[in-house]
């Protein structure tokens, strides 16, 4: 049985990965959708084609509806992270990762207003000039998600204080403001956390494209439907291979870094050389049960990259700080996922780049899309339970543990069961309304130039 | 001088102004939506997003100043912060979706931007108890770290002080919205809610009540009074931009509520803010971060002066 401490730290925890896990799909839709909407908007203006910018200023409005949901997700977490986790917030404060989050803020800001602009008050500019704010609007949004990722990388390796003096006194010294910007594994974390991010957002938005085209009857809304799975395909391709490679870099990153995280994801019982890949499996009383072996192959890829010959173990470390285990499972799930969609947009550049087809036709690759983006959204969502489940018990790497950063109020329970349950109604509800609001329009209707603004003020 | 203090209170005075002049246009939404839904959510419409944003600036700023206040913050105001999220999720939602809602059987968009209305007001008045509690310590208890409502709703003075704010928001609404049909109800309401509002910090405490009161009621009997005496005046003060401006100054000028000390002089502020070496690049960032800031705000104001939002009445017919 749990006491009322455990329970409740237990419930903070499960909160804030509820909340978190709700947001990260709006962060994912929102950044893809204003990078689809922005290039749209450039070759409708290039091309003078009616199709695309009908993509453009549909996708605006939907962009809207993410981006209001998304905004007050946002203010959710922040006050979240104060009310359930004090404690880390104090440290952070007092730390120059604060700065990081105030710097966001401005990102914020940036990405806010210019889509203010755009939205509301497009007659006012010319096409290029609006589609300018595009661009802003993306740059605000890419630079939240930076530096938000920067924060967690601090969490992962801190830096900018004195961590030693802080875990014996408390007390908080040798302060470097600007150090937490740019961590030991600040570029690895980015460089993986973006292409993964937009990927999801991008098979999101493409498999809305490619259910819509299956269901669509209109010669028109089809045409405009594949000129916005070209974009998606196109933006998904790159994304999937910089996921990969990335991907491979932030795991020998973890290695030397964090190696317990590292050997737990890997569920290596013990260190050695010439260490098997296991798929799957657990440790029972210290022995791997119910895994899969590929001999060699994890020494191999870490020589391969880094030239370490030595990896480490579990044993190493002493087993209270051991995160759970079932990490190991959602980073092999991951693993095998991103290289099967790898594998599937192989296919697809193939198809379209080598063969010189139309795989955002072909019924196949259609049919396969939708599943398939569902993937792409949980291998996201798989990607971050590893990290964060990986790094604990600590909420801030080898400085402070979830339980010592939690608040034990309990005021947060019958308050935090509404919060979960607003989410579970709303977030449906937002995806049902992006769907009715980017179907609204008949493609007629546009073509005619009926609809001139392009605003999402202008329909109906 | 507190610096950091000073800056953190900049920034709640502009997000504070922002949300009240929305619960001004989810009070006249509520009571006058016909004659008023074109001019309300003209300048609603677009800057939701922006006070919201501001919110994020107040939370993390508010982080920033007052770390060792976190956890006691945290500890009390838990329940009412939950209130203040779920409505703050309920005002972007109902907003956002009134905004591009084909029409149903029963749900349209005069009943959404009313619920957006609603969320909006019972938001502000969440965040009026937070402040009544901050400035006074009614319901609060400091060292068990929790709020009680009871006690707070005993304190004389906390329902006054909802009230009374109430009171000068409804009051000068007709001024921001330019409705000058309602000019004659300007002052009186003003003037009662002022009358209220004084009343509630004498009761919290008659040191309250001093010459510094004076800035914050001159102005905005100020505001009250010109839009009263001729048109051409009322277009000065109903400019969007000055109104803003003024009202952020009045909010800014009442700093000695919680400065120097705060939640019934149980916090000294001086005490309780942040003294670390991180304040120089703290504003280094502020200072970048408000040009940039400003820029966008101004370029954003600009445009919207001269670019009426006609969008809203079109998708209101």
């Amino acid at each position: 049985m749990l006491d009322a401490s455990s329970t409740i730290i237990l419930f903070d925890r499960f909160l804030f990965a509820f909340t978190i896990a709700s947001h990260i799909i709006l962060v994912s839709l929102s950044i893809a959708l204003i990078i689809i909407i922005s290039i749209a908007e450039f070759i409708s203006i290039r091309r003078n084609d009616i199709y695309y910018s009908a993509l453009s200023k549909r996708l605006s409005k939907v962009f809207a509806i993410i981006f209001g949901i998304g905004t007050a997700s946002g203010i959710v977490m922040a006050v979240e992270l104060v009310t359930l986790f004090p404690t880390f917030m104090t440290l952070v404060s007092q730390t120059g990762a604060i700065l990081v989050f105030y710097v966001e803020i401005f990102a914020f800001f940036l990405e806010t207003i210019a889509l203010v602009m755009y939205l509301y008050y497009a007659d006012y500019f010319s096409r290029y000039k609006h589609w300018i704010l595009s661009i802003f609007v993306a740059s605000g949004a890419l630079l939240s998600a930076i530096l938000i990722t920067m924060l967690n990388a601090w969490m992962n390796t801190p830096n900018g204080f004195d961590a030693v003096s802080f875990i014996q006194s408390g007390e908080i010294t040798g302060i470097d403001a600007w150090a937490p910007f740019l961590t030991s594994s600040t570029l690895a974390e980015v460089a993986h956390v973006l292409p993964t991010v937009l990927f999801a957002g991008v098979m999101l938005v493409g498999g809305y494209f490619a259910w819509r085209y299956i269901k669509s009857k209109g010669i028109e809304e089809k045409k405009m439907l594949t000129k916005g799975l070209k974009i998606a395909s196109a933006i998904a391709v790159g994304m999937i291979v910089l996921a990969i490679l990335t991907g491979m870099n932030e795991i020998t990153t973890l290695l030397q870094l964090q190696p317990l995280k590292y050997s737990a994801i890997e569920l290596n019982p013990v260190p050695g050389t010439d260490l098997p890949e296991k798929l799957f499996g657990t440790l029972v009383n210290g022995q791997l049960q119910g895994y899969i072996e590929i001999p060699h192959l994890q020494s191999f890829l870490v020589q391969i990259e880094t030239g370490i010959t030595h990896l480490p173990g579990l044993s190493q470390f002493p087993a209270s700080t051991w995160p759970p285990l079932y990490v190991h499972i959602t980073f092999d799930i991951m693993v095998l996922g991103g290289f099967s969609l790898g594998l599937f947009f192989l296919a697809y550049f193939v198809e379209w780049k080598i063969l010189k087809k139309k795989p955002y036709e072909s019924k196949l690759f259609l049919h396969s899309w939708i599943p398939l983006s569902f993937v792409a959204l949980i291998l996201m969502e798989l990607g971050w339970v590893t990290a964060e489940v990986g790094r604990q018990p600590w909420i801030i790497y080898n400085v402070m543990t979830t339980k010592d950063a939690a608040n034990y109020s309990g005021g947060f329970l019958v308050p935090g069961i509404l919060i979960i349950l607003f989410y579970v109604i709303l977030l449906p509800l937002t995806f049902y309304f992006f769907s009715r609001v980017f179907s609204s329009n008949s493609m007629p209707e546009e073509e005619k130039g009926k609809q001139k603004a392009v605003s999402g003020m202008d329909v109906n | 001088m507190n610096v950091v203090f000073e800056i953190y209170f900049a920034v709640f005075a502009i997000f504070a102004s922002l949300l009240i002049t929305e619960l001004m246009g989810a009070v006249v939404l509520l009571l006058f939506w016909k004659q008023a839904k074109s001019k309300v959510l003209d300048y609603i419409v677009p800057i939701w997003e922006v006070t919201g944003t501001f919110a994020a600036l107040v939370v993390v700023t508010g982080d920033f100043a007052y770390p060792t206040l976190l956890v006691p913050v945290a500890s009390i105001f838990a329940p009412l912060l939950t209130v203040f999220l779920i409505l703050i999720v309920a005002r972007n939602a109902s907003i956002v979706f009134a905004e591009f809602i084909i029409k149903r059987k029963w749900l349209d968009k005069e009943k959404l931007f009313k619920l957006y209305a609603v969320s909006t007001l019972v938001l502000g008045i969440t965040v009026l108890i937070i402040l009544s509690a901050l400035i006074s310590g009614a319901g609060v208890n400091f060292s068990q770290k929790n709020f009680s409502f009871a006690a707070w709703l005993s304190s004389p003075g906390s329902l006054l002080f909802v009230v009374g704010a109430l009171g000068i928001g409804i009051g000068v609404a007709p001024v921001f919205f330019s409705l000058r049909s309602m000019k004659n109800r300007v002052l009186p309401l003003t003037g009662t809610g002022i009358g209220l509002s004084v009343l509630a910090y004498y009761l919290y405490s008659p040191s309250f009540v001093s010459v510094l009161m004076l800035i914050p009621v001159g102005l905005t009997l100020l505001v009250g009074v010109l839009f009263w005496v001729s048109k051409k005046i009322a277009a000065v003060v109903s400019n969007k931009a000055i109104f803003i401006a003024v009202l952020s100054i009045i909010i800014f000028s009442l700093q000695f509520l919680v400065y120097p000390s705060a939640i019934g002089g149980a916090v000294s502020i001086d005490a309780v803010t942040t003294s670390s070496s991180l304040t120089s690049a703290y504003f280094s960032i502020t200072a970048v971060g408000g040009v940039l800031l400003a820029v966008l705000l101004g370029f954003y104001m600009s445009i919207a002066m001269r670019s009426r939002n006609s969008r809203i009445e079109e998708r209101l017919k």
